[in-house]
């Protein structure tokens, strides 16, 4: 990223001196922009990048990022949209929700952006939200994984593109119940991703014959999980499924790996996003789940790796993994969902989108993916994985031990919690 | 400040030269801003923050008290305003006094508990509570909506009866924020200078001294803490409405660090001002710094080092000696300089 | 009753590891009469340092990575208990030398200074070793777990938890026995005697705020492979160590141990039978012991609630 970041620096200073010297004395912000367009083209499409950079999350929306920037890549090399090049720009959203209403805000009333991308904290992607709600602007949710996502907090302008807790637990719960035993515990920790994760694996684990026998609640920030290691070594569950995130599962995952306690009882995590696995890969446990995986035997796949190795020296994580599959994808499906819509306008896109149907050749994954035109949440296959004992190369961490075709998967209950605007009362906007 | 007062019978008046500037200033800033490369909701943004600030050094100038957990008061006005829009009336009014009564409220609790408390024991205690309404807010999603964010708050029209205005748009909206603003900054003006006020102040100078000459220093340090945090909740309740919505993340340590490191750098503990010139310093220097490295941070950090090391009475003070030292030659200055920061020592 | 005991146990050692969080952050609170909030970011400093010492890219020169691989793990995580600290004493020197124009002001602005200076440091944290985490590499001896009692325990918990006692046990002896001891702690009480002895004041409070440094730092080493190394590593160890302080009494050497260890098992304890509540019962306990008793469980006065 360092390399881009200077030579985008580079062409804010070139038309800061421009506009200097032209007179027009225009004082440059604080964003970073990217102006493709010659002179005399068609007006680029102008997309706001909405990436942490900072915080808890901000290796994650950095790698994002770079998903997103590679499907732009590809599509302005082909001479963009529509005949128009796909400008960006981006704004650290620092993991924090005040700041992502503040950057939405001055993506599209300051620098007229007309769609926003990327995301990962639910809180700071329902911030971003709210904005573009309000100003009728499509927002892509590459990777915030929050179930209200596409249940009670969706919208109309508002694309969900990873798969969520619940996706996860329908692929693993049922097979574990009959093949692993009947006794859970739950480790949850006490948030609303926590909560509504481990209620949708209660739900699953009681309806396949299985039984709780105790939910504990982990805490926010909780670094030392001795307490709860100990206690289900008391209670002596077969399988303990966890709806741990962020810096506690790093934690948790570190801890039981010196216990050596991921044989008996068996682990369930939920989704394990790459670029945490990346950090620690030594500790990784018990089976999760994953959306995508660079060593997945499908077509296109390698040569999709390359590409972004290419563009990617630097960042440190090596290859792609399921944020960065998640942002290239959202932007790839939502630029040839404009030009097959034939308009910028917002509606038409987004009734492109809603009707999206992407093959699986396409995809990169094993079944067909399809967005859900109710809750706008995408469909697609998901992957279970524990970590690989014989991998090839460093980077070959996950052995993918199955695949969960989209219904199979699918929330159903998301879609009477999801109320929808009417395309009526979506303030138009165009560009 | 070792410099002394310049005669001023600005502590007097309910309207200062130096306020009337500044608003006027500010009633132009949404013909200007976009001219510049910023955006209105940035001015919204920096008002709320000033009068929140504004309210915390209410504790931290005025009464010298070490606050470290202010971001609770503004996290819980926030909360107070969109709860009262979605269960009690969707009223404007109503609602924003709710801000102002709930944050006052939770204020008041935690001062029974911490006004006998002095120092490095007080400060702990407004961070543990800090902490706990913290956490408690995450807790409660089914009330707050936890790290998802209490969500589609309304801006609701400002209602007088006669005349209605919509303030979706963020220009009205500002203006809006503006007068509530300009109205508080009065109050706390007048009650800085009050006899109220100078209570207050001899407390900082000497607990001990204070309470030997009668005054009883435990309601003193409860009634300024309550009100401080009332001000914050109603500053939380307008980032509600400017937001469209509530999280929890303004409550956090490292958010109530900001408000402490903005009135410092600005020089609260020395000009009434100084918090309003820290958060704008504070959030513009954010984004120029932001835009060249996402390491803002630590330049900042750097600054505000330098800040401690060499200015410690901040920006504001800095401005204020080197303004005193220019007019002591000059005898004379009516400049909009000295309106801002040299015309009102209020100490 | 026999399910207690294990979260007993595991409250205790726990208390340990807040005791040894906590020990360089009372140290300064205690001798200078100054709060250091960068506390956490040297504690998270020193896991840093000990990580790139025990990695596979040592920061030394060529001959000396042979010679530094060359030993056994044992011998090279016993050197790196001493070299990271070292190093992390020199960013104190740092830090001591601009705190000195702080002194005989408001102890705000030493806290302040040191809140600067945390987040410098954790920014350049970011900067160096980018966000990811790491994972400190520790001898097999000291690693994995046993079984006791029908239940596995972590053997570095132990491990950890003898070290905290060890190095509690030193620098008590070192305050109270030495006469370095005497002499920092009639500094703290009334620099005018201690200057008139003929004793440096300004190297004394060098050497005091070295000693808190190299103490967060050695407490970040034997912490990180519980909790991982991660840039905000220091922000989790640093409240808890204020709290722990505040909660001693400011002084107060028993206090800060004592409270550590309260701190400690009320962790463990919510954490095995009220498990949503465990982090905030430390909390909890402070406002239930300061509403009472106003230094704390056995503060002296001090400057810092003037």
């Amino acid at each position: 990223m360092k390399k881009r970041g200077i030579s985008r620096r580079g062409v804010l200073k070139g038309s800061l001196m421009a506009s200097v010297i032209g007179g027009t004395g225009s004082f440059f912000g604080p964003w970073k922009e990217n102006r493709v367009w010659a002179q005399g083209a068609a007006k680029p499409i102008k997309l706001g990048l909405t990436c942490d950079a900072s915080g808890q999350y901000g290796n994650s929306g950095q790698d994002d990022m770079r998903g997103i920037l590679m499907a732009i890549d590809e599509v302005n090399a082909k001479g963009g949209v529509m005949g128009r090049k796909i400008t960006w720009i981006t704004a650290d959203t620092e993991t924090t929700p005040a700041t992502g209403s503040r950057v939405a805000e001055r993506f599209i009333t300051r620098e007229d952006c007309t769609i926003l991308l990327g995301a990962i904290h639910s809180g700071v992607a329902n911030a971003i939200t709210q904005v573009a709600s309000k100003y009728g602007v499509i927002y892509m949710n590459t990777n915030s994984s929050a179930p209200s996502e596409a249940g009670e907090n969706c919208s109309r302008v508002k694309f969900v593109w990873d798969g969520n807790g619940t996706n996860f637990s329908k692929a693993s719960v049922k097979n574990a119940v009959d093949s692993i035993g009947k006794n859970w515990m739950l480790l949850t920790n006490d948030y609303v991703w926590g909560h509504t994760t481990s209620a949708s694996t209660k739900g699953l684990v009681e309806s396949s014959g299985g039984k709780i026998v105790d939910n504990l609640l982990v805490p926010q920030n909780t670094r030392d999980f001795t307490a709860y290691l100990l206690k289900i070594q008391q209670a002596k569950p077969d399988v303990v499924a966890t709806a741990i995130g962020g810096d506690d599962i790093k934690a948790l995952r570190e801890q039981v790996a010196q216990l050596k306690l991921d044989g008996k009882p068996a682990w369930i995590n939920n989704q394990q996003d790459w670029p945490d696995v990346w950090g620690s890969p030594d500790s990784l446990f018990g089976v999760f789940g994953t959306t995508w995986y660079h060593k997945l035997q499908l077509p296109g796949v390698a040569e999709f790796v390359k590409k972004w190795q290419a563009t990617n020296k630097e960042g440190g994580i090596p290859v792609p993994g399921n944020v960065s599959y998640n942002g290239y994808m959202a932007t790839r499906e939502l630029l040839k969902a404009i030009e097959r819509a034939g308009s910028t306008n917002n509606v038409k896109i987004i009734k492109e989108l809603e009707n999206l149907k992407v093959p699986a050749t396409d995809r990169m994954q094993h079944f067909d993916a399809y967005m859900d035109p109710v809750t706008h949440q995408m469909q697609q296959t998901i992957y279970l994985a524990r970590r690989n004992a014989k991998p090839v190369d460093k980077t070959d961490l996950f052995d993918i031990i199955s695949w969960t075709e989209p219904k199979a998967a699918e929330d159903t209950a998301a879609a009477a919690k999801c109320k929808l605007v009417p395309y009526e009362q979506v303030p138009t906007v165009d560009s | 400040m070792t410099i002394t007062p310049p005669p001023s019978s600005d502590a007097t008046r309910l309207v200062t030269p130096a306020m009337l500037v500044l608003w006027l200033v500010l009633a132009t800033v949404p013909l200007w801003i976009a001219k510049v490369g910023l955006y209105p909701y940035l001015g919204i943004e920096i008002l709320i923050w000033s009068l929140y600030a504004l309210a915390f050094n209410l504790v931290l100038g005025t009464a010298g008290l070490p606050s470290f957990g202010h971001g609770a008061y503004f996290g819980i006005g926030a909360y107070a305003f969109g709860l009262c829009q979605f269960n009690v009336v969707a009223n404007l009014w109503v609602c924003l006094v709710a801000a102002f009564a709930v944050a006052g409220l939770a204020g008041a609790l935690v001062a029974l508990f911490i006004s006998h408390r002095r120092g490095i024991y007080y400060a702990f205690m407004t961070i543990a509570f800090g902490q706990i309404f913290w956490t408690l807010a995450i807790k409660s999603h089914g009330i707050t909506g936890g790290e998802d964010g209490l969500l589609k708050i309304a801006r609701l029209p400002a209602d007088f009866g006669v005349a209605s205005f919509n303030l979706n748009d963020n220009v009205a909206f500002y203006y809006f924020v503006l007068v509530l603003f300009a109205l508080a900054v009065m109050a706390m003006w007048r009650l800085t200078h009050s006899p109220y006020g100078r209570v207050v102040a001899a407390i900082k100078q000497s607990e001990t001294r204070a309470a030997h000459l009668g005054y009883n220093v435990w309601i003193y340090k409860a009634s300024i803490f309550t009100l401080s945090a009332a001000i914050s909740g109603l500053a939380g309740g307008l980032f509600a409405m400017a937001q469209l919505a509530a999280f929890p993340d303004v409550m956090s340590l490292h958010q109530s660090g900001y408000v402490v490191m903005m009135t410092l750098v600005g020089g609260g503990l020395v000009s009434f001002w100084g918090p309003v010139v820290g958060v704008f310093v504070f959030l513009i220097a954010r984004d120029v710094i932001g835009a060249l490295t996402n390491a803002w941070m630590l330049y900042f950090g750097l600054l505000f080092i330098a800040i401690v090391l060499f200015r410690p009475e901040g920006i504001a003070g800095a401005v204020s000696a080197a303004f005193q030292k220019h007019s002591l030659i000059r005898r004379q200055g009516n400049s909009a300089m000295r309106l801002l920061f040299g015309g009102e020592r209020w100490r | 009753m026999f399910d207690l005991l294990p979260h007993l146990l595991n409250g205790l050692t726990l208390g340990l590891l807040f005791a040894l969080i906590a020990l360089g952050f009372m140290l300064i609170v205690g001798l200078m009469e100054q709060i250091n909030l960068a506390h956490g970011s040297l504690f998270a400093l020193g896991a840093y340092f000990a990580m790139q010492l025990m990695g596979s890219r040592p920061p030394f020169p060529a001959e000396l990575v042979k010679v530094w691989f060359a030993m056994p793990l044992g011998w090279r995580y016993a050197a790196t208990l001493v070299i990271a600290p070292a190093a992390v004493g020199l960013v104190g020197i740092a830090i001591e030398f601009c705190m000195r124009r702080t002194y005989g002001k408001d102890p705000l602005y030493g806290l302040l200074l040191t809140f600067g200076a945390a987040m410098v440091i954790e920014e350049t944290i970011r900067l160096v070793w980018g966000t990811r985490d790491y994972v400190l590499q520790v001898p097999q001896a000291v690693s994995g777990g046993f079984l006791f009692g029908d239940l596995i325990w972590s053997t570095y918990r132990f491990y950890a938890a003898g070290i905290s006692v060890a190095i509690i046990g030193v620098v008590w002896l070192v305050i109270e026995k030495t006469s370095f001891g005497a002499t920092v702690k009639a500094g703290a009480h009334d620099s005018e005697i201690v200057r008139a002895l003929g004793i440096n004041l300004t190297r004394l409070r060098l050497l005091v705020f070295v000693l808190g440094t190299v103490l967060a730092a050695i407490a970040g080493i034997i912490v990180a492979p519980i909790w991982g190394i991660r840039p905000h590593m220091g922000v989790d160890a640093v409240i808890p160590a204020f709290l722990v302080i505040v909660l001693g009494g400011v002084g107060s050497f028993w206090g800060a141990v004592v409270a550590g260890l309260l701190v400690g098992l009320c962790v463990g304890l919510s954490g095995a039978y009220a498990s949503e509540w465990s982090l905030l019962s430390m909390y909890i306990l402070l406002v239930a012991v300061v509403t009472f008793r106003a230094r704390g469980l056995w503060g002296k006065k001090s400057v810092l609630e003037a």
